[in-house]
C-alpha cells in the first residue's frame, strides 16, 4: 500500500503549477534508512484558498498557551467573535487551587465595536481591567490583542503598564495580533517570551524545598491528560512545581525557575521556554513522551537517571512495573480488535508523532503522518536549527534575548554526568518525527482538506487521527475518525490509564455495529447495494 | 465565582458595563458563511487571517456535524501593510481549480476591514484579469466588529440578491426567506409543507442539504442542494416576499431591496412558531397565493391545539428565559406567552430599537413583567434569570451555564449547539415542529419537578422529630 512519487504526482496534478511545486516540498516519502537526512518545508506561509486547518497567532497565543492558565483572567481585546470562539474550545481542564481562583469556564471581551475601530479602544479596555479586577479579584490578567488591535495602534502594552499601578497586579499585553507569523505558532512564540520575561522567576522565592522538584512544560491537560501524569510523576515521589500550562497557575509559573529539571511535552510549543530556562537558570530539560506506555516508561526511567537516586530508580521501576502489570491484560484484549488496522496521525506541533506509538502499541501502523503548524525541527530533529533560514515571516516574531541570571543559575547536574546521559537519554534534544517513520510512510506537512481526501482514497485507511474540521470529511467517506485535538469528549490519553482510554475508545470505532451498515467504496461490498432514481443505495 | 453588585441593565444600546462577560453572539462573517452555504454550489472564502476560517469551521462543523470547507485568503503581515488583493486572487485561483464552484462568496473580516481592504474591486479587478464573469462572486462586507453573526447573515442574504437578482417576468412564486436559526430540518419542513399546498416557491438560503448531507458511498466535495442561483436571480417576479424574522434596520434585509427595487410586496413576519404565529403564516401566504393549508397539516394544527391543552399546566408553571438570535428569541417571545410559559428575562443580541420595541410590544401580553435585554452578555442573563425566578431558558448552547451554574434547565435549540449531537436535525418550525418543541418544554419542566418533588414533599410534610 506504499504510495509511489508516480501516485503523489497523480495526487498533485489538479493544483496550479506553482501550488503543486509548493506542495510537494511539504511531503515526504520515508526512504529506506539511509544516513541521508531527508528534508521537509515547513513553517512557511500557507498558500491562500488551500483550505488549511492552521489557525492564527491569536489562537496560539491566547488560545493554547495562555488560556489555560487558570487563576488568571484573559481579556480577549478585540470584536467579540475571537473571544467566543476560543471560549471553552479546546477542553483545557483545570480545578482551582486553594486560593478557589478558576477562571477558565468564563470568556471576557472588551466587544469592541466600529467606533472604538474608528477612536480607539484604550479607555474601553482599561475600564474593562477595572472593572475584572473588581470583580474577580484575579491573581494577574492578559490582554490577547486580535487583528485590528495592531492596526488602529491601541497601545495594550501602556493600558497593561498603568493598569498595574492602578492595582498593584501584573497585566501581561500580548500581542498577538491573528495576521503575525504563519500559523498559530508565532502565537506560542509570543506567549513564550512574554511569560518568561515577565512571569517566571517574579517571585522572592530562590529555591524550592521539595526534592525531585520538575516543570512539565507543553502540557496542556486536555480531557486530564496532565493529571494522570501528575498522579505518576506523584506516586514515584516527583514535586510538580508548574505545569505550563493545563491546569497551571500564575502562582506557580512564577516559581519555574526553582525547579531541578523541565519536562517538556510539546516540543513545538514550548520549547522556547525550555531552552530560556536554562540559558537564565541552567535548568536542563528533557523531551518527554507520556503518551503510550513504552514512551512513558522511557521518560519515566530517563527522569530517575538524572536525579541518580537509587531509592528514586526503584520507586520509578516499581510502579512501572505495577501499572504496567495492571494496564497490560486491557490493553491487549482491545488490541485484539484493532490489530493489523492502519491509521493517519495528523495533529497540531506534536501530536502527530506522539500517537504513533501508542497507536503501534494496540496494532494500529501509522501510514501517514503530519503537523499542523510545526517547524522543521520537529520533523527532522533539532540539528537542523542552525540551518533553518529565518525569513520575513518569523522574523516577525523577535527572540527574546537571555542570559544567565547572575544570582539564580545555578548548575544542577555535573556537566560530565550530563553528557553521558545524553547518550541514552534525550537531555536538550528532540530527534523529531521522520526517524521513527517506516519505509514507505508518508510525512505531510500542513495537510489540507483536498489531500486529506485524495490521500484517503489512495491509502485506505481504517481510521484518521486529525481535528473536528476534517473529522467529518472523514466519516462521509465511511471510515472512523478520532480527533486528537479535543479526543472527541473523552480523555484522558495520556500516561498509564490514558493508554487504556485510548485504546478503548479506538476499540471501539472498530468494533461498533454502525460501520457495518457504511463501507467505503474501497471495502468488501455491504449487504445490499442498489440504486434508487439515479442515486446508490448502500445498506 | 458570584458578582457582587446585581447591574440592571434595561437601556437598548447603552450598557453599564465596559465588561462583555460570556458573550451571547459572534460575529458578521460566521452569518455570512452560513447564509452562502444555503447557495447552490457554493464556495466561501474569508478575505483575512487564516484564523477566522478555521475557527468559524471549527464552530459550524462542530454544530452541524457537517464538512465546512471555508477558503481564506491567509493574509499576513506583510499583506496588511502592501493590501492583501493579490493574496486574494491567488485564494480564488486555487478555490476554483480544486473545487470548481459555481459561485464563490468573498466575505471581509475585521483584518481586511481596518485596512481597507475593498473586496468588491479587488474582485472586479480579479474578473477583467482572467477574463471570468462577475456574476460568479458574491461579494460582502461583514467586518467583525460591525456586529453580531445574525447581523452579518442578513447582510450577506441582501448582497447575494443585490449581486444577482435581475427583472425578471412576473411569475407564480412565493420568495421565502429564512433566518439564521431556521435549521436544516425547519427548512426541510417548510418545503414540505409548501409543496404538499402546490405552493410555488424559492426559500432562500436553502441549507437543508448542504448542511445536512445524508451518507452517500461516493463523497464528493461540493454538497448537492441548496438555492440554484437561477432561482435567485429571478426571484425579483415573485409574487410576494415572506420573511421570518424579528423587526430591525430594514436596510439589511434581502427582502426590502427585492421590494425597492423591483416592487415585490414585502413581509416580514415571525418565525412560524407557535400557533397564532404559524397561522399567521398560513393566513398571509393564503392571502398571497389563494392556497389554504393541505388536511394534513390542518390535521398537524390540531394536534398541536389538543397538546397544549394536555400541557397547559405544566407550561403555565414554566417561567422562561429566552436568549440568542434576535430573530429566534423574537418568536419564542410569541410561543411561550401563547402557552403560559411567561418569559421573565428576553436576551438578544440585537441593538435595534425596532427589536425593542417590537419585543416590548409582545411582552404587553404577557402576565409577569419581562426584562428585555440588547446586546447583552451571559453574565447579565444569568444574574436577571436569578433575580426573576426564571426555571426553564431556551437557547443555543452556551446557555448551559444557566443551567450548570443556576440550576435553569436549558432546552436547546438554534445556533450554536456544541454540547449535544443534531442540531441541525432539530425542527420546531410550523405546526409539528411547534409541537415537539412544546413536548420538550414541558418535559424538561416535568423532568425538573421530578427530581427534586420527592424530597420537597418530605422536607415539607415529614417532621424531622419523625424522622
Amino acid at each position: 500500500m506504499a504510495i509511489t512519487e508516480e501516485k503523489l504526482g497523480e495526487i498533485l496534478e489538479v493544483y496550479p503549477e506553482k501550488v503543486r511545486v509548493n506542495r510537494r516540498r511539504h511531503i515526504v516519502l520515508k526512504e529506506p534508512d539511509t544516513n541521508a537526512a531527508q528534508q521537509i518545508e515547513a513553517n512557511t506561509r500557507t498558500l491562500p484558498g488551500i483550505i488549511t486547518n492552521r489557525g492564527c497567532a491569536f489562537a496560539g497565543c491566547k488560545g493554547v498557551v495562555v488560556g489555560p492558565i487558570k487563576d488568571m483572567v484573559h481579556i480577549v481585546h478585540g470584536p467579540v467573535g475571537c473571544a467566543f470562539y476560543t471560549w471553552g474550545a479546546r477542553r483545557n481542564k483545570a480545578r482551582a487551587g486553594e486560593d478557589g481562583k478558576n477562571y477558565v469556564n468564563y470568556c471576557f471581551s472588551t466587544d469592541m465595536q466600529e467606533s472604538d475601530i474608528v477612536f480607539g479602544g484604550e479607555k474601553k479596555l482599561a475600564k474593562l481591567i477595572d472593572e475584572t479586577v473588581e470583580i474577580f479579584h484575579p491573581n494577574a490578567i492578559s490582554i490577547a490583542a486580535t487583528c485590528p488591535v495592531g492596526l488602529i495602534g491601541d497601545d495594550i502594552s501602556a493600558v497593561a503598564r498603568a493598569a498595574e499601578e492602578r492595582h498593584g497586579i501584573q497585566v501581561l499585553a500580548f500581542q498577538c495580533e491573528g495576521y503575525k507569523g504563519v500559523s498559530q505558532s508565532a502565537g506560542h512564540h509570543i506567549a513564550n517570551n512574554l511569560l518568561m520575561d515577565k512571569v517566571i522567576g517574579n517571585t522572592e522565592v530562590e529555591k524550592c524545598d521539595e526534592p525531585y522538584a520538575v516543570n512539565l512544560l507543553g502540557e496542556y491537560n486536555i480531557g486530564g491528560d496532565g493529571w494522570e501524569v501528575e498522579r505518576i510523576l506523584k506516586d514515584i515521589g516527583y514535586h510538580v512545581v508548574c505545569v505550563m500550562t493545563g491546569d497551571g497557575s500564575y502562582e506557580d509559573l512564577r516559581l519555574a525557575h526553582t525547579a531541578d529539571l523541565n519536562l517538556v511535552q510539546c516540543h513545538r510549543s514550548i520549547n522556547y521556554i525550555a531552552e530560556m530556562l536554562e540559558i537564565k537558570y541552567g535548568t536542563p530539560w528533557l523531551k518527554v513522551n507520556f503518551v503510550g506506555i513504552k514512551s512513558t516508561c522511557d521518560s519515566l526511567r530517563a527522569m530517575a537517571a538524572y536525579f541518580g537516586d537509587k531509592d528514586l530508580m526503584q520507586k520509578t521501576e516499581d510502579v512501572i512495573a505495577r501499572e504496567t502489570a495492571r494496564i497490560q491484560p486491557v490493553i491487549d484484549q482491545y488490541r485484539k480488535v484493532c490489530e493489523g488496522k492502519t491509521a493517519f496521525c495528523f495533529v497540531g506541533g506534536s501530536r502527530g508523532h506522539h500517537y504513533q506509538g501508542l497507536f503501534a502499541e494496540i496494532g494500529v501502523e501509522t501510514v501517514l503522518a503530519g503537523y499542523e503548524f510545526a517547524h522543521r525541527d520537529d520533523y527532522e530533529g533539532r540539528e537542523v536549527i542552525p540551518s533553518i533560514k529565518k525569513d520575513a515571516d518569523s522574523k516577525n516574531i523577535p527572540d527574546l534575548h537571555v542570559e544567565a541570571d547572575t544570582k539564580r543559575f545555578k548548575i544542577k547536574i555535573d556537566p560530565e554526568r550530563l553528557a553521558k546521559l545524553r547518550e541514552k537519554f534525550p537531555f536538550d534534544e528532540y530527534k523529531g518525527m521522520i526517524v521513527d517513520m517506516k519505509e514507505g510512510t508518508i510525512i505531510v506537512d500542513d495537510l489540507n482538506h483536498f489531500e486529506t481526501e485524495e490521500f484517503i482514497r489512495l491509502l485506505h485507511p481504517d481510521i484518521v487521527s486529525s481535528g473536528i474540521k476534517d473529522k467529518y470529511v472523514i466519516q462521509k467517506m465511511g471510515i472512523p475518525s478520532k480527533q486528537l485535538h479535543s479526543y472527541d469528549y473523552s480523555g484522558p490519553y495520556a500516561g498509564f490509564n490514558g493508554a487504556v482510554n485510548f485504546a478503548r475508545d479506538i476499540s471501539m470505532s472498530f468494533a461498533t455495529p454502525t460501520w457495518n451498515y457504511i463501507v467505503p467504496p474501497w471495502k468488501n461490498q455491504p449487504l445490499l447495494n442498489a440504486t434508487i432514481n439515479g442515486d446508490e443505495l448502500n445498506a | 465565582m458570584e458578582i457582587s453588585e446585581p447591574v440592571t441593565q434595561q437601556s437598548g444600546t447603552m450598557q453599564s458595563r465596559s465588561i462583555a462577560e460570556n458573550p451571547c453572539n459572534m460575529c458578521m462573517p460566521m452569518g455570512g458563511i452560513i447564509a452562502l452555504k444555503g447557495v447552490e454550489g457554493a464556495m466561501v472564502i474569508l478575505h483575512g487571517s487564516q484564523g477566522c476560517s478555521t475557527y468559524m469551521r471549527r464552530h459550524i462543523a462542530e454544530h452541524f456535524d457537517e464538512p465546512v470547507d471555508v477558503g481564506s485568503s491567509s493574509l499576513n503581515e506583510k499583506g496588511t501593510i502592501y493590501g492583501g488583493s493579490s493574496q486574494l486572487k491567488t485564494a480564488i485561483d486555487n478555490i476554483r481549480k480544486v473545487y470548481n464552484p459555481a459561485v464563490i462568496g468573498v466575505l471581509t473580516t475585521c483584518l481586511a476591514e481596518t485596512t481597507g481592504e475593498d473586496v468588491h474591486r479587488i474582485v472586479e479587478e480579479y474578473c477583467r484579469e482572467r477574463g471570468v464573469s462577475r456574476e460568479m462572486f458574491i461579494t460582502s462586507s461583514t467586518p467583525g466588529y460591525g456586529g453580531s453573526h445574525g447581523d452579518g447573515y442578513w447582510y450577506t442574504l441582501r448582497s447575494v440578491v443585490e449581486q444577482i437578482t435581475r427583472p425578471a417576468a412576473p411569475h407564480d412564486g412565493v420568495n421565502i426567506i429564512v433566518p439564521i436559526t431556521f435549521s436544516p430540518a425547519d427548512v426541510r419542513a417548510m418545503k414540505q409543507t409548501l409543496t404538499a399546498m402546490g405552493v410555488s416557491f424559492t426559500i432562500f438560503p436553502d441549507i437543508s442539504e448542504t448542511m445536512d448531507r445524508p451518507y452517500k458511498t461516493t463523497y464528493t466535495k461540493m454538497p448537492t442542494g441548496g438555492t440554484p442561483v437561477a432561482e435567485i436571480r429571478k426571484m425579483s417576479g415573485a409574487k410576494a416576499t415572506i420573511e421570518f424574522g424579528a423587526p430591525g434596520e430594514e436596510k439589511k434585509f434581502p427582502g426590502t431591496y427585492l421590494k425597492d427595487t423591483f416592487g415585490v410586496p414585502y413581509h416580514r413576519i415571525a418565525s412560524p412558531i407557535g400557533l397564532a404565529q404559524t397561522d399567521n403564516f398560513f393566513a398571509l401566504l393564503k392571502t398571497i397565493t389563494g392556497k389554504s393549508m393541505t388536511a394534513e397539516t390542518f390535521a398537524e394544527r390540531g394536534r398541536l391545539m389538543d397538546a397544549m391543552i394536555d400541557g397547559h399546566k405544566h407550561a403555565f408553571a414554566g417561567r422562561s428565559t429566552l436568549f440568542g438570535d434576535a430573530d429566534l428569541v423574537y418568536a419564542l417571545a410569541g410561543f411561550t406567552i401563547e402557552i403560559g410559559m411567561y418569559p421573565r428575562v428576553i436576551a438578544s443580541d440585537s441593538r435595534s430599537k425596532h427589536w425593542k420595541e417590537a419585543v416590548t410590544a409582545l411582552a404587553d401580553g404577557s402576565l409577569e413583567p419581562v426584562t428585555v435585554l440588547c446586546d447583552t452578555d451571559f453574565a447579565t442573563v444569568r444574574r436577571e434569570s436569578e433575580t426573576a425566578g426564571s426555571n426553564i431558558a431556551l437557547g443555543h448552547s452556551d446557555g448551559k451555564y444557566l443551567e450548570e451554574h443556576s440550576g435553569i434547565p436549558l432546552v436547546r435549540l438554534g445556533f450554536p449547539i456544541h454540547d449535544r449531537i443534531g442540531g441541525q436535525r432539530i425542527c420546531s418550525v410550523l405546526y409539528s415542529g411547534t409541537n415537539r418543541l412544546l413536548d420538550t418544554c414541558v418535559n424538561t419542566l416535568l423532568e425538573r419537578k421530578y427530581r427534586s418533588y420527592r424530597k420537597r414533599m418530605y422536607d415539607q410534610y415529614f417532621p424531622s422529630s419523625r424522622r
